[in-house]
């Protein structure tokens, strides 16, 4: 469900959304991203790990459909941590909240800031991404 | 390549292996769908004409990816494991264009022996900070900002 921009108030939070990083989600990642170095690395450990950007992405993507944005939102910064690899088949659930929000120019400028954690509520990703939306 | 992930390996001035992607409008869809971000200004071009952009953009996370891509390459499990980026998104990629990802390292911080495993088997552990970009075909720059992996020797 999505939410009015208008009433997007710092600390606003937005309601958990959870998701997997299967295998056919990760092929399909990697594929689109032509990533060669993330297979190349879990062939040499012998461990499947999910692209840490598609963690990331994933975990923008519940937000971006919680957020409602209107088309034309586009990035102005981010930033990510990433805690630990996530395995490919691991279910996270990610949280996110306004930092901050201002005005300028014509544009509406949203900071939100958010975590994706695991099934032992571990956090696994930290991030800030600031969103520029036309007024 | 070899993933390297040592401070003995990186010092300051080391460039990170770039790499190149050429932008097409069918992989931005790919990335879409592959993301769920099917904002229109990626994926739909008659509506991305009227806008600011005047056509459709690559997804600011896909540049993104390019960089997580040179940087497992650069550092391994480093990079999942305690990986930082923080960047700024200055420009916009287009279908069309190549797009080149390429980083330097501009300090690295010796935190000495850890008090922990890592002093028992004497290895060294640190930060290392790069200036990472993705520039476009003319030399613009998209998105810079920095990159920072734990060092555990």
């Amino acid at each position: 469900m999505s939410t009015n921009i208008e009433l997007l108030e710092k600390g606003h939070r937005f309601p958990p959304v959870s998701f997997a990083l299967d295998e056919a989600t990760v092929r399909q990642y990697l594929e689109a991203v032509e990533d060669a170095a993330l297979p190349a690395l879990c062939r040499d450990g012998g461990q499947a790990w999910a692209p840490p950007m598609a963690v990331a992405a994933l975990a923008l993507r519940g937000l971006m459909e919680a957020m409602g944005l209107p088309a034309g939102a586009v990035h102005g910064s981010q930033e990510f941590e990433f805690r630990r690899p996530v395995a490919v088949g691991e279910r996270l659930a990610s949280r996110a909240w306004v930092a901050h929000r201002s005005q300028r120019s014509g544009w509406l400028a949203l900071a939100v800031e958010m975590e994706a954690t695991d099934e032992a509520g571990q956090t696994v990703l930290a991030g800030r991404a600031s969103v520029l939306i036309p007024q | 390549m070899p993933t390297r992930s040592t401070s003995e390996t990186w010092s300051v001035g080391g460039e990170l292996p770039a790499l190149s992607k050429s932008l097409t409008q069918e992989k931005i869809d790919a990335y879409a769908r592959a993301s769920g971000d099917f904002n229109p200004i990626h994926v739909d071009p008659a509506f991305a004409a009227g806008t600011f952009f005047g056509g459709t953009i690559a997804h600011g996370m896909l540049l993104l990816a390019y960089l997580s891509e040179m940087l497992t390459a650069a550092f391994g499990r480093a990079w999942l494991a305690g990986g930082r980026l923080k960047v700024r998104f200055k420009g916009v990629a287009r279908p069309g264009d190549t797009v080149t990802v390429r980083g330097k390292v501009e300090r690295v911080q010796d935190e000495g022996r850890r008090p922990d495993a890592d002093a028992r088997s004497g290895r060294p552990s640190g930060r290392l900070f790069a200036a990472v970009e993705c520039v476009n075909q003319e030399g613009q720059v998209l998105v810079a900002g920095e990159a920072e992996v734990r060092l555990d020797g």
